[in-house]
């Protein structure tokens, strides 16, 4: 026809199957954090400890007088147990403004008025700081792993040491589980990041520091399930079949940390709405 | 002293975003409308004004005193931001008095004029709830009376009649109109038209950074020759009224409309000088109304910034 | 054009006096905003452990043995002094307050009304770092002394003994939130992202620092305040025994000096950056 109409006109492309929206939440979060130098520095800083573990293994492997460097079980728990302190910081760096920020723009509604359903985003969201925490602990544990073998130049450590592989992988989307979980509940809870960011840093410090005070008192750490990280690390000495660390039984430990995850799900339920239900 | 504001190549930039460029504008005492698209500087002329924004280039005075970094400029000024957030805990009066405690006086003091000022914005009967749980109207209102309250000499309000409902609008518009009466200046930028042009004939239109025009609107009207003024005329006999207006060649055209003739004259101080006589001795028939449909804010509005 | 009235002229408003007006406006919004009230339950904590010790030392007639050996209730109060309040819940509060007494009335867009009103910019941060420092002591001290009353009892020790020592505790608290609002107060109005800088500050480089010898410690807070706790660093852990080997305590008085410098200078410095910083607001 020699005249178009140059009015509205439907999409009339391919979608994406259903249930795959929080994927676009994931990616657009991800990247946006990706744009931003000082937290690009701070995943640059959070892997040195493993070029320095790298190197120990490359020593122990290839210099007769460092062979008590030789890596074992225990020193890639001990490589998770020192990457905690960079989760920390991504934790509270990239979770605390997940939910919140969002609440204070009035953006839930908009998101819940999209063919997108609460699960969604909410997996969308925790796929956002789980990537993150992944990077910082699982990756460069396995990658240790891989750079074992390469610099040894065989397969032995990882044959005689068979259960590490799904060891880490199991303690570290544990813990990344945990602490996501936790976050983002915490961060559905207030439109503050700020807030939000320092009501996580409390509740982790200060049942550790209520723990200190009952081992300073008691000298028995038969209570360290008073503190999150305590049963993490817990949790990490059994799955990485390593002497316990507390007397705590880590079936309680356990308990613990599935009951954060629960309550935590929980309060997302109950907070991630569209609207306020008052009555 | 007679200029409110006085900017000399006045420009502000955030990075590589030019918010203002090289304005240099008076601002007279009296009622003043500052007007704009979105997006064309009015945020950041009225940041400069009441002194959030440093200058990034020139200089900007207020009462005849640099403004940045000036607190005792603030004794004169009043300022009603945009924003719609308070301390939402606190009453009306409490937030009010509060804030003129602030000015330096004493706390009965600062209940008195804050009472005054609520009083002034009809939000008597409010003045001890939570402002959060305020409509949309009373915290525009209360926004207002803090504004007030210490009875500055100039007041500056950012879209004051947001959220307000038709009656209020009219009731806030004449209050702004007594408050100039009382001697007061005031700027007021507003997207609405038409309510500007009811409080006041002075503009000052800004549009993307620059200003485009300072003054009064019909004068600003009359100096924007590349568009002709339009003049309705509802008369008896349109068709003999027009072969009379084709005569003369100041009529640019003209169409005809229901029981009317629409003129579009390039000098309409001889065409209304013609147009009276003729309606004086009726000899073309009786004229029953004579408007001029782009002699107004919005046409002016429309001309320069779509120029 | 029309003559503007001339009008009495205004003196200049005054730091001291308007600061002290931002105070009163302050301290109620931030005694009963909701994080206080976080705070006040985060504080309950440590009583409710006072609690289950007195309620345990109850059960052992004798009070507690650590190591075998009799422990003083005053002890276990010293303990908790270090491990709860010094280590943890004066930092924190530093942090959580003195990063945002500028940052949450930019972010709840209130930061406008204070900035257009007749007072300098730094009365503002001034009067909005006395009143944090009003609301914590008030929230401290409570918490501090219900924890005194319940655990000092026990063991052996007594309040009478014990009571002098506590008015050092409080003063020492409260120098502590002073200086730790002040430091956090600097980086709130000087840096981006403040908390995250402040949790390093307080949870990264001052623990460790303190634990390497010479000039390096001096750059904390920790290293002034706690030269002025007088009760025993607990040993809990290899940190804190590694931390008594190094320990370089300084006099009273240096401490004090430090810990008021670090006040003046930080409070100096961010009352500079308020005045010379623009704030724009997001809309």
């Amino acid at each position: 026809m020699p005249i178009h109409d140059q009015g509205y006109r439907r999409y009339g492309g391919g979608k994406s199957p259903r249930g795959q929206s929080w994927l676009v939440i994931a990616r657009s979060g991800i990247r946006t954090m990706l744009q931003k130098r000082a937290f690009l520095g701070l995943l640059l800083v959070s892997w040195f400890p493993f070029f320095v573990r790298a190197v120990q293994i490359y020593a122990a492997a290839n210099v007769p007088q460092a062979a008590f460097l030789a890596p074992t079980a225990e020193t890639f728990r001990q490589f998770l147990d020192q990457q905690e302190i960079f989760a920390f910081f991504i934790t509270v760096y990239v979770g605390a403004g997940l939910i919140a920020n969002d609440r204070r723009a009035n953006a839930l509604q908009i998101y819940l008025s999209k063919p997108l359903t609460r699960a969604e985003y909410i997996f969308g969201k925790l796929a956002i700081l789980m990537t993150f925490l992944l990077f910082v602990t699982w990756i460069p544990a396995i990658v240790l792993l891989i750079v074992q073998i390469a610099f040894a130049g065989n397969f032995t450590f990882f044959t005689n040491n068979l259960y590490l592989f799904p060891a880490i992988t199991v303690f570290a989307f544990i813990q990344v589980i945990l602490v996501s979980s936790a976050m983002l509940a915490l961060s559905s809870l207030s439109n503050s990041s700020r807030y939000v960011g320092i009501l996580y840093t409390a509740v982790l410090f200060f049942t550790q520091a209520i723990y200190g005070v009952i081992y300073a008192v008691t000298r028995s750490s038969m209570l360290a399930w008073v503190s999150f990280s305590a049963n993490l690390s817990q949790i990490g000495d059994v799955i990485f079949r390593l002497p316990h660390k507390y007397d705590t039984p880590w079936p309680i430990s356990f308990v613990v940390i599935a009951a954060t995850i629960a309550v935590a799900a929980f309060v997302l339920d109950r907070r991630v709405r569209g609207v306020e239900v008052v009555a | 002293m007679s200029d409110i504001i006085a900017t000399d190549h006045l420009s502000k930039w955030y990075g590589q975003v030019i918010g203002l460029n090289d304005v240099s504008v008076t601002v007279p005492a009296g009622i003043t409308g500052l007007l704009g698209p979105n997006g064309a500087g009015k945020s950041t002329f009225m940041k400069l004004v009441t002194g959030q924004l440093k200058p990034s280039k020139g200089t900007i005075n207020v009462l005849g005193q640099p403004i940045w970094n000036n607190p005792s400029q603030y004794f004169r000024i009043g300022f009603c931001p945009e924003q719609d957030s308070f301390y939402e805990r606190m009453t009306g009066l409490e937030w009010v008095s509060a804030l003129v405690r602030l000015n330096g006086v004493s706390e009965s003091d600062a209940d008195r004029m804050a009472t005054r000022a609520i009083e002034a914005v009809d939000l008597v009967e409010a003045m001890h709830k939570k402002i959060g749980a305020y409509s949309k109207g009373m915290r525009q209102r209360i926004k207002m009376a803090q504004a007030l309250a210490h009875d500055p000499e100039f007041l500056i309000l950012d879209e004051p009649l947001s959220g307000m409902d038709p009656i209020m609008r009219r009731k806030t518009i004449r209050l702004i109109k007594d408050w100039a009466r009382a001697g007061k200046s005031i700027l007021v930028s507003s997207h609405i038209l038409h309510e500007i042009e009811s409080m006041t004939a002075n503009i000052l239109l800004i549009n993307q950074g620059r200003i485009l025009a300072e003054g009064n609107v019909h004068q600003i009207r009359d100096l924007i020759d590349e568009h002709p003024h339009t003049v309705y005329i509802k008369a008896d006999q349109p068709r003999a009224l027009a072969r009379e207006f084709l005569t003369h060649d100041d009529v640019l055209s003209l169409r005809f409309e229901e029981a009317a003739v629409v003129v579009q004259t390039g000098r309409p101080d001889a065409f209304y000088a013609r147009l009276t006589d003729l309606a004086a001795s009726g000899s073309l028939g009786a004229i029953h109304e004579v408007t001029s449909p782009d002699d107004n804010l919005q046409a002016v509005f429309k001309y320069l910034v779509k120029a | 054009m029309t003559e503007v009235a001339p009008r009495t002229p205004h003196t200049a408003p005054r730091t001291v006096s308007s600061a002290f007006r931002i105070f009163d406006l302050s301290l109620g919004q931030m005694l009963w905003s909701r994080r206080s009230v976080f705070l006040g339950v985060l504080l309950g904590g440590p009583v409710a452990l006072a609690v289950a010790l007195r309620v345990i030392s109850a059960m052992y007639t004798s009070g507690f043995r650590i190591n075998g050996a009799m422990t003083p209730g005053s002890t276990i109060f010293g303990m908790m002094i270090w491990l709860l309040y010094i280590r943890f819940i004066v930092p924190i509060l530093g942090v959580f307050y003195g990063t945002s007494l500028i940052a949450d009335e930019v972010d709840d867009k209130t930061i406008t009304y204070l900035f257009t009103r007749p007072i300098p910019r730094r009365a503002v941060l001034i009067g909005k770092y006395l009143a944090y420092l009003v609301c914590t002591i008030l929230l401290v001290l409570p918490s501090v002394m219900l924890v005194f009353f319940l655990v000092v009892p026990t063991g052996g020790s007594t309040v009478a003994e014990a009571f002098p020592p506590l008015l050092a505790d409080f003063a020492m608290l409260a120098i502590g939130l002073a200086a730790y609002g002040a430091l956090f107060a600097f980086v709130g109005t000087r840096l981006k992202r403040p908390l995250i800088i402040g949790l390093v500050f307080a949870f990264g480089w001052e623990p460790a620092v303190l634990l390497f010898p010479g000039y390096l410690k001096r750059l904390t807070v920790a290293y002034y305040l706690q030269a002025l706790v007088k009760h025993e660093m607990p040993q809990d852990s290899a940190v804190s025994m590694l931390l008594q080997v190094f320990r370089e305590v300084p006099s009273v008085g240096a401490s004090l000096a430090g810990l008021a410098v670090i006040v003046g200078l930080t409070l100096w410095a961010a009352g500079r950056a308020v005045e010379s910083r623009e704030y724009i607001l997001e809309q």
